[in-house]
């Protein structure tokens, strides 16, 4: 759940064998070349805007002539489009296949549910934008955004994969929010944001444990599992398990608090 | 109890007794769970589960015993919200629960407003609401048939030919939609005593050339699926739904058509413009996936023909018989209440509203709506088991849910 930058400039393998640094140039070239022009989509689709992603891979609009095919599986993606709502039993599991995605990896965040979670932002169920879970390199904003909108953003991940690739230090895109949206915080803290109390999150990641998601939020395996809250002040209580057989459910460590 | 005993049922007579021994709740003790049975999740990220939707098979082999759905991946908690939003602010936050046909929840929502506030809708603007609801089933049947071309597997010649085929045919109507409202999906034009915009002139002209070349594309795609063997090999005597389970489960639509049941709300409780035109019901006795898929197409042709008699019957007038909207809490209730039930692509639509009263009276103080997709999916549980792996795409597929109206 932390986002680290440090990591995401890809250095290919190539590059450390012998004799090959003078072609490393031209083959550096080629392969930026392949990357940009293949990447790979992995379509989060819960919602309307997945129909719009749809429309793009369709005929009109043709992702493919990018060389951007949408594929059924993570292990075969570049880049994860959330489009549509998430809400807090589906995130982990987004987190979940974000995770199952090969490096480098790239994720865009389409339509407003995926951005900032539009107007059900302050609902109890859905999470207020998929950047307080993975990281976002495209915002496209919309609800839902057109296909052509689409292709625009995937050509800015482009760019920003040939400046990647090319060892350049690729800006973080803005989070696209209206000044109104800043003054007024969401009803619900982001999730494992600094501000959100620890007694809502713990209650949420075991109400989603308790909703089956196993070993989704297992991640920071070495930091302690957190108590249940009994003793909490809180409204929120946590049901009793239902489904005994999945894992435990640990949170987050405390220094991804203060980075997400 | 071998599970292959509960082979498919013979692709000619159809048996609804085939399936009247399924007990979704069984007890599975017979089997020894170590050795027997494996479980397989599929969802709630699946390409084939139409949204984020899981099912929890239980298989003996490749035969599906016990299947358990579970829904809830997209509750987005659209009746609360509702609650806290003003009557003339509800109708784009609806748009967004059945996304594959926005029209139709819009015309839900704003009929349910109208009862309760007593507000009377001119015959335009009815007229106008009517064609795009039948416009908008056309476009939403062709989403579900590429859907299900997909589902299929390639049967109707490679993976994504009829997606294809389908989505080009739908973005012509979208492209409709758009001249009129200024959106491809999501329109918001619908208001509480008529609509908000009105049709652009030469409009009518350029629906019928559409219409035209979609309905000689639809009579293709029928040939296309009803001779390929392939095709009805995987959905002829698969998933059969017997009409009594159907009743009893609450299913409407077209899957309810496809059971032998001739119900049809446009026809049995016509609203808006369909008292004054007539519509012819689909229905097949049969009540497998390929009944299903028959209904759909042959119901995408029906629409195709009320439109056009639509679009040509639209009366001059005003098109909102309310005060134009000023301000968000201009609508006030009085204490009551309202059901209005309609017929969606995917069946019956139910909106139930309370009125506010004195304290609340701009917004409703409770809103309910029934929708058809979580109905659909309620059996789920009895179509499945006795069929392979392979056939739950199918099953499920025709079924057509939509899992932001199931969820909200
Ligand atoms: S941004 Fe709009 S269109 Fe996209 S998922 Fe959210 S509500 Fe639907």
């Amino acid at each position: 759940m932390a986002v680290d930058e440090s990591d995401r400039n890809y250095e290919h393998p190539l590059y450390s064998m012998p004799g090959l640094s003078v072609a490393a140039t031209s083959v550096d070239k080629l392969l930026t070349w392949g990357a940009t022009n293949s990447l790979w989509v992995f379509a989060m689709a819960t919602s309307c805007c997945g129909i719009e992603l749809m429309a793009t891979a369709a005929s009109r609009v043709d992702a493919d002539r990018m060389g951007t095919i949408i594929r059924g599986t993570p292990r075969q993606c570049d880049v994860m489009v959330v489009a549509g709502t998430i809400t807090v039993k589906m995130a982990p599991r987004v987190l979940k296949l974000w995770e199952q995605m090969p490096e480098p990896k790239w994720c865009i965040a389409m339509g407003s549910c995926a951005i900032s979670g539009d107007f059900y932002r302050d609902i109890y169920s859905v999470i207020p934008g998929i950047d307080t879970a993975i990281p976002v390199d495209v915002y496209i904003p919309g609800c839902p955004p057109n296909p052509e909108q689409l292709m625009a953003g995937l050509i800015r991940l482009q760019e920003k994969v040939r400046a990647v690739r090319g060892g350049e230090w690729a800006p973080k895109d803005e989070r696209p929010e209206t000044e109104a949206m800043q003054k007024t915080a969401p009803s619900i803290p982001r999730l494992l944001s600094a501000e959100r109390s620890p007694d809502v999150t713990l209650a949420q990641l075991l109400g989603a444990g308790n909703l089956g998601l196993g070993g989704a939020l297992n991640r920071a395996a070495d930091a302690p599992p957190l108590a249940a809250p009994q003793e909490t002040s809180d409204a929120i209580t946590t049901q009793a398990p239902t489904e005994t057989s999945e894992g435990a459910v640990e949170s987050p460590s405390e220094d991804e608090h203060a980075d997400a | 109890m071998s599970a292959s005993s509960a082979a498919r049922p013979s692709s000619a007579a159809p048996a609804s007794a085939a399936r009247l021994g399924v007990d979704p709740h069984r007890d599975l003790s017979d089997y020894d769970p170590e050795a027997d049975l494996m479980v397989l999740n599929m969802g709630p990220q699946h390409p084939s589960t139409h949204g984020v939707f899981r099912l929890k098979l239980h298989l003996d082999g490749e035969t599906i015993v016990r299947a358990v759905p579970y829904v809830g991946y997209l509750h987005r908690g659209v009746e609360k919200l509702l609650e806290e939003l003003t009557f003339v602010q509800a109708t784009p936050i609806v748009d967004k629960n059945d996304y594959v046909s926005p029209m139709t929840n819009e015309q839900a929502i704003n009929m349910a407003f109208e009862a309760l506030l007593g507000i009377e809708v001119p015959r335009r603007a009815r007229y106008m609401r009517t064609l795009f609801a039948e416009m908008q089933r056309i476009a939403s049947h062709l989403l579900w048939l590429s859907t299900f071309g997909i589902d299929m597997g390639g049967a109707l010649g490679g993976g994504t030919t009829l997606f294809m085929h389908c989505f080009r045919e739908r973005e012509w109507i979208l492209d409709l939609f758009e001249l009129v409202t200024g959106a491809r999906f999501h329109y918001n034009t619908h208001t509480i005593g008529g609509n908000r915009h009105d049709i652009p002139a030469g409009w009518a002209k350029q629906v019928h050339t559409t219409l035209d070349l979609i309905a000689s594309r639809i009579d293709e795609y029928l040939e296309l699926s009803t001779t390929n063997s392939i095709f009805v090999a995987r959905t002829r005597g698969v998933g059969i739904l017997p009409k009594e389970l159907a009743l009893e489960l609450g299913i409407t639509g077209p899957i309810l058509r496809a059971s032998g049941v001739d119900h049809d709300l446009r026809r049995d409780a016509p609203f808006h413009a369909y008292d004054e035109i007539e519509v012819k019901v689909q229905t097949e006795p049969d009540g497998d996936c390929l009944s299903r898929a028959l209904v759909r197409v042959r119901e995408m042709k029906e629409s195709i023909r009320l439109s056009k008699l639509l679009v040509d019957g639209i009366p001059e007038g005003p098109i909102c018989g309310a005060r134009p909207i000023k301000n968000p809490t201009q609508f006030k209730a009085k204490e009551g209440q309202a059901y209005v039930a309609l017929e969606t692509p995917r069946g019956e639509l139910g909106t139930y509203v309370i009125g506010g009263g004195k304290n609340k009276a701009a917004s409703p103080y409770r809103l309910k709506i029934r929708p058809p997709s979580l109905h659909a999916l309620s059996a789920l549980p009895y179509l499945l088991p006795g069929h392979s792996i392979s056939d739950t795409v199918v099953i499920l597929g025709s079924l057509d849910p939509i899992m932001g109206e199931a969820d909200r």
